[in-house]
């Protein structure tokens, strides 16, 4: 039943395989050129896509340097946290990994999304951290649901930690990822995106040495990410340590009074033998430990829109007028340019009339005669008008300016503001106009144009306390150059100015007299501890005005702002500053905050126990708002 | 059954050629599943796996060889009918595992009938066509021999399994070219396939079916997704180089950046481990098996022997081609394994099987 081939066949199947031969073996030809032009020809380009494939670098987040007070006590430090991460390149449907997640840690989907696509142009094997500080019920619910979820890893990072939550906060700052305008600038260079930089306050100042150096670590991975290998690691160095000029017991006392007072505010508490800030405090405050930790967009919105503004640092950035503070500057001013002498005395009537215009004082009755220290001591609006009339404008500036105000006291501390003593010059270079005599009156006492910031107004203090150096306010005492702690030496000095001390001590002896003669500032007075000081009770709105728009909007609050500058001991300062209330109504008010601030740093000097923290009826204040105090001058003058 | 004398006519080139070719994918296949622990390493099952089938193959080899090819070809409607009954019987009773319906499970290996498929095709293609004196030059003997072809292949493509299903065509085309098919006619079967295929792709292919064919055309629209394993063929080929990272350095495989590199890929592992030496090496292994094969066809006795050496020969050297081909990520993916050294056990048997049939005719070609 075989059929052979017969000969015709034959030859037909012959020709036939022939062609089949040829046929494969051209292309097999054709196969080994393509493999050739992928394997020689475009070798370079795979085998970097190979590598990119298998070899990851991986950071590993160096801890931040921690905060020292200046006895070494922690005040910032470090915590590990739980980040949840996805690595895209793993995860083929990144919208389904996102539902899952959103589903099993109860973070909205919106949201993950939103942190995603902030980072979308970053390589897809860099893992992008969805959910900060995860807790533990999140990461437990993601590691249940691990094959649902492919490409998402959690990862343990050092965060930030500040113990005291809200304290300090201003000065502290906070730390978040580094932003876009950040990494195109040179201070950045090096820094991935990602990282974590200090966003304000020490925190950024100091960013460069605090933050240590990033450790890698080169990985073999698989398809699915798992480490295979670790190729090289690289340890990461932690940040240096910083020890600052803040004393924790001061810092607590200054948080603790101003809660007791229920006001906002800022303080700002100097050595004034060197301007190193014992104390720095601005209200309302935030926590910190909420950006450390990736803050969520409802408590940052809720930050930035809140009307009390608590992300603003106003012992830097808050400008408001003196007030009564300010008349030292003059009294100082005409002391020094020999217009008056301690012993010059005004009548005071209740009231004065300079260019036709009535200038009331804050007493309606009147102080009757008034030297230079009875005049401070009892904050003769009167006295004031008349030394600023006989000054002049550019004289005052002059004195207020080598005193600290109206400048930067430039503190390390980023974004600091500059308040306003006014000159003819400035008048002339802003308003393009002469400035006039007669508004150099209300000037006097610290209304009308001039303003201040709380951290200037710490170093008018400070510069009045030590006799005329104008110390710079400096937080940090000591630094790691790595090799321990070493001191820092102070800024050198702003300016410095030759005061003749029996002038000086006029003015001291009137600051004096405020807080243990018949002042305004008795509350400040501490037994044995000769306290000097000074209230100023600085008008939001003039009297007249305040009516009117109190009448419109009752929600906007017109009381007026509450001052006291200190300093103490009388002889031999060691401790000066501001108290500012934000519409604290009186500067009295403020006089008790700063006397706990002043009982504890004596106590801690003394070695006495510390005082415990004030109650709000401790502090005695005096709610009595004098809106209607009436006066018909367009400067009603404070105490 | 077995003549001493034909011993002296086997064809031991071809025999080593093949062997050779087995041994090198168990190698590779012992490569890529190598476990990769932290704290070492230890070989996957997958080569002993392999080496069991080589060992059955190596027997099936054996049988197909000893029986004259004559026998076979006389009860190649047995063969075949037995062939319709398993596909039939796996598409009801299969075993399913990576999306296709394909397995029977005996004791603990699993049968893949589809790979037997093309052998049973070849015997009763060169039957029908070797035992009929017009040859294939009459368009009614095409039409029979179509039928008996489409017949097998719809039921693996209805599994599904396409790539497995689509290699049964160049079984028939080899045998009916052998048998004298006229290129008009030839010609006229593909203008004619077509429109079939556009409407076949329009209306017959399944959506993933469909879209491996768009990710081939453009890889990088889906980069993560379905144009995944096209670019990493490509990486893994390319990254090979001159001479390989060398045996167990490769990266791609190993790592399962290429899934199923044992697989369906295992000719990207060898070209990413021997670098384009290996792979020329390699490629003139298949050649000459081809070759060989077709020159085994040339010299066969009969016109049987000759259409059922074509046959086998046309569906392993598309397999290699198309196999080769998608390695380097130039094809669209398809399940097309790469004869002699893709993991899998029927797949191997059935190569080898085929391969005793072929070295069956060149052998019996002095008997009568």
């Amino acid at each position: 039943m075989t059929t052979n081939l017969m000969p015709d066949d034959r030859r037909s199947l012959t020709l036939r395989l022939s062609a089949v031969q040829y046929l494969v073996a051209a292309v097999f030809a054709a196969l080994a050129v393509g493999f050739w032009i992928f394997q020689i020809a475009q070798h370079e380009k795979f085998k970097e896509m190979a590598e990119n494939n298998q070899f990851r670098r991986l950071p590993l987040p160096a801890p931040r340097g921690v905060l020292l007070d200046r006895d070494g006590r922690v005040l910032v430090e470090n915590q590990d946290t739980r980040n949840i991460a996805i690595v895209r390149e793993q995860t083929k449907n990144v919208g389904d990994v996102l539902h899952t997640l959103s589903a099993a840690t109860g973070v909205p989907e919106a949201q993950l999304r939103d942190t995603l696509n902030r980072r979308r142009r970053e390589p897809s094997y860099r893992p992008i951290v969805l959910i900060e500080n995860a807790t533990f019920e999140q990461y437990a619910a993601v590691m249940a649901r691990r094959l649902e979820l492919p490409g998402i890893v959690s990862e343990d990072v050092p965060s930030r930690r500040y113990p005291a939550s809200d304290m300090a906060a201003h000065l502290f700052g906070y730390v978040g990822e580094v932003t876009e305008p950040q990494l195109q600038r040179v201070e950045y260079k090096g820094i991935e995106p990602g990282s974590i930089v200090g966003q304000a306050g020490v925190e950024l100042a100091y960013n460069k040495m605090l933050m240590g150096a990033d450790g890698s670590k080169t990985v073999v991975i698989n398809s699915v990410g798992r480490e295979i290998k670790v190729l090289e690691s690289q340890l990461p160095t932690t940040g240096r340590p910083l020890q600052l000029t803040l004393d924790a017991d001061v810092q607590k006392s200054t948080e603790d009074a101003f809660t007791a007072a229920e006001f906002n505010g800022a303080a700002v508490v100097l050595d004034p033998r060197n301007g190193e800030v014992l104390a720095f405090t601005s209200r309302p405050a935030y926590d910190p430990n909420a950006f450390a930790a990736g803050i969520d967009r409802a408590t940052y919105g809720s930050l930035v829109s809140d009307p009390l503004k608590p992300l603003t640092n106003r012992a830097l950035q808050g400008r408001f007028s003196p007030g009564s503070t300010f008349k030292m500057a003059v009294g100082l001013a005409g002391l020094e340019e020999g217009t008056i002498t301690p012993n010059f005395t005004v009548h005071c009537g209740g009231g004065a009339n300079f260019y036709g215009r009535n200038f009331a004082c804050w007493k309606k009755g009147g102080h009757g005669a008034v030297n230079l220290k009875t005049a401070i001591e009892q904050s003769c609006d009167v006295y004031f008008y008349t030394v600023g009339n006989m000054l002049g404008i550019d004289r005052i500036n002059k004195w207020a300016t080598l005193l600290g105000l109206g400048v930067k006291s430039n503190i390390e501390l980023p974004n600091e503001l500059v308040g306003l003593v006014p000159s003819s010059q400035w008048k002339l270079e802003t308003r393009k106009e002469k400035w006039y005599a007669g508004e150099t009156i209300s000037v006097s006492i610290g209304q009308g144009q001039v303003s201040v910031t709380p951290v200037s107004m710490a170093v008018y203090a400070a510069t009045l306390a030590n006799g005329g150096v104008r110390v710079t306010p400096h937080i940090v005492k000591a630094a790691d150059d790595g090799t321990g702690l070493k001191p820092v030496p102070p800024p050198p000095p702003q300016s410095t100015i030759e005061v003749t001390p029996e002038k000086l001590e006029a003015i001291r002896q009137g600051m004096w007299g405020v807080v243990n003669g018949a002042g305004t500032g008795g509350r400040a007075r501490i037994e044995g501890k000769d306290v000097c000081g000074k209230t100023g009770t600085a008008q939001v709105i003039s009297n007249s005005g305040r009516l009117i728009a109190q009448a419109k909007n009752k929600n906007v609050d017109y009381r007026d702002h509450g001052w006291f500058v200190f300093f103490a001991p009388r002889d031999n300062p060691r401790i000066a500053g501001v108290v500012f209330l934000e519409h604290g109504i009186h500067g009295p008010n403020a006089a008790s905050v700063a006397r706990h601030i002043l009982a504890t740093f004596f106590a801690k000097e003394d070695g006495k126990p510390l005082p415990p923290a004030p109650t709000h009826a401790d502090l005695r204040l005096d709610y009595k708002d004098p809106y209607a105090r009436g006066g018909g001058g367009a400067a009603g003058g404070g105490r | 059954m077995f003549e001493r004398r034909l011993y002296f006519h086997v064809d031991w080139l071809l025999l080593g050629a093949i062997l050779l070719l087995a041994a090198v994918g168990v190698a590779m296949i012992y490569s890529t599943t190598y476990v990769t622990t932290p704290v070492g390493g230890h070989p996957g099952t997958q080569p002993m796996t392999q080496m069991y089938a080589l060992g059955i193959g190596l027997v099936a080899m054996l049988v197909c060889l000893a029986i004259d090819y004559r026998m076979f070809a006389e009860h190649s409607l047995i063969v075949y009918g037995g062939l319709l009954l398993l596909l039939i019987f796996v598409l009801l009773k299969g075993q399913t595992q990576m999306g296709g319906q394909r397995w029977i499970p005996i004791g603990p290996f699993h049968l893949q009938p589809s790979e037997f498929a093309r052998i049973s095709v070849a015997l009763i293609l060169a039957m029908y066509f070797g035992e009929n004196r017009r040859g294939a030059k009459n368009t009614s003997d095409l039409v029979v021999g179509g039928v008996l072809t489409i017949v097998p292949l719809l039921l693996i493509a209805k599994q599904p399994d396409l790539g497995t299903a689509i290699t049964l065509l160049p079984v028939f085309v080899g045998v009916a070219f052998l048998a004298g098919l006229r290129l008009r006619l030839l010609a006229i079967i593909a203008i004619a396939c077509l429109p079939l295929g556009f409407f076949g792709y329009k209306f017959a292919l399944k959506d993933y079916q469909r879209q491996r064919i768009q990710t081939f055309l453009d890889p990088e629209q889906d980069p993560r997704g379905a144009g995944y394993q096209t670019i990493q063929a490509r990486v893994t080929v390319g990254s090979g180089g001159l001479t390989g990272k060398g045996f167990r350095h490769g990266t791609q495989g190993q790592y399962k950046f290429l899934p199923v590199a044992h697989n369906d890929f295992i000719f990207s592992v060898l070209a990413e481990e021997q670098g384009f030496i290996g792979v020329l090496a390699a490629l003139g292994l298949y050649l000459f098996v081809i070759l060989r094969s077709l020159e085994a066809a040339r010299l066969a006795k009969d016109r049987l022997g000759s259409y059922l050496v074509g046959g086998i020969i046309s569906g392993f050297a598309f397999q290699v081609i198309y196999n080769v081909t998608m390695s380097a990520g130039l094809a669209p993916v398809k399940g097309i394994t790469l004869p002699l050294m893709s993991y899998g056990g029927s797949s191997l048997i059935a190569s080898l099987a085929g391969f005793g049939l072929i070295l069956n005719v060149r052998m019996r070609r002095f008997t009568n």
